[in-house]
């Protein structure tokens, strides 16, 4: 099973960003950042990109790529 | 305009528009129906260019494109099984009606595949398919 894990929460928390002060700086609604934080939603590349330069950070402090073994 | 007020002004047009719409009916007036829907139709649009919140993005397209392919899967089966069956029984019935129900049903069918391919065909070579 794959897993795309995020830090954006402890990211949005140091930045003191909200959760809709973000999705406006990406350009994306805030439900949006809501499902990514929960793990329900896998950005698209560029999104990630995006998400990870409101940051200021390289995308994979931000997104980690995990592959469970069965 | 925030969100809250773009929610109340969406669902007060819905609401209009859909009195509007059951007067045309009940009244017979097919162009009151146009006229209500036309301006229902203009003033969301007018609504829409004042919100400045984003209201689609990437995981909303993402969502559309499931609903739409399970809609367009389920509709299709469920027209396919009810065409079978309108021709199958109008046959044995001699229900002349209802076999044309069928065969048209079938045909709507048909075509809502041949679209669907076409569609997955273009796309598919306009994102860098073979």
């Amino acid at each position: 099973m794959e897993e795309i894990r995020n830090k954006i929460r402890t990211y949005r928390t140091e930045s003191k960003l909200t959760q809709e002060e973000l999705a406006e700086k990406v350009g994306v609604t805030r439900q949006t950042i809501i499902a990514i934080e929960k793990g329900g939603y896998a950005p698209s590349l560029a999104l990630a990109f995006k998400i990870a330069a409101a940051f200021k950070r390289p995308l994979e402090e931000v997104f980690t790529y995990y592959k469970h073994k069965r | 305009m925030n969100a809250k007020q773009f929610k109340i002004a969406r669902t007060l047009t819905m609401l209009v528009v859909t009195f509007v719409v059951a007067l045309a009916v009940s009244i017979q007036n097919l162009y009151l129906a146009l006229a209500g829907v036309a301006i229902g139709m203009l003033f969301m649009y007018l609504v829409r260019r004042q919100y400045k919140v984003i209201t689609t993005d990437e995981r909303i397209n993402y969502i559309g494109g499931l609903a739409g392919r399970t809609s367009y899967g389920v509709t299709t089966l469920v027209l396919a099984i009810l065409s079978m069956f309108l021709i199958v029984t109008g046959s044995q019935d001699g229900d002349i009606y209802a076999e044309s129900l069928g065969v048209t049903m079938s045909f709507i069918v048909l075509f809502s595949i041949a679209v669907y391919s076409l569609a997955f065909a273009y796309y598919n070579k306009r994102h860098g398919g073979d």
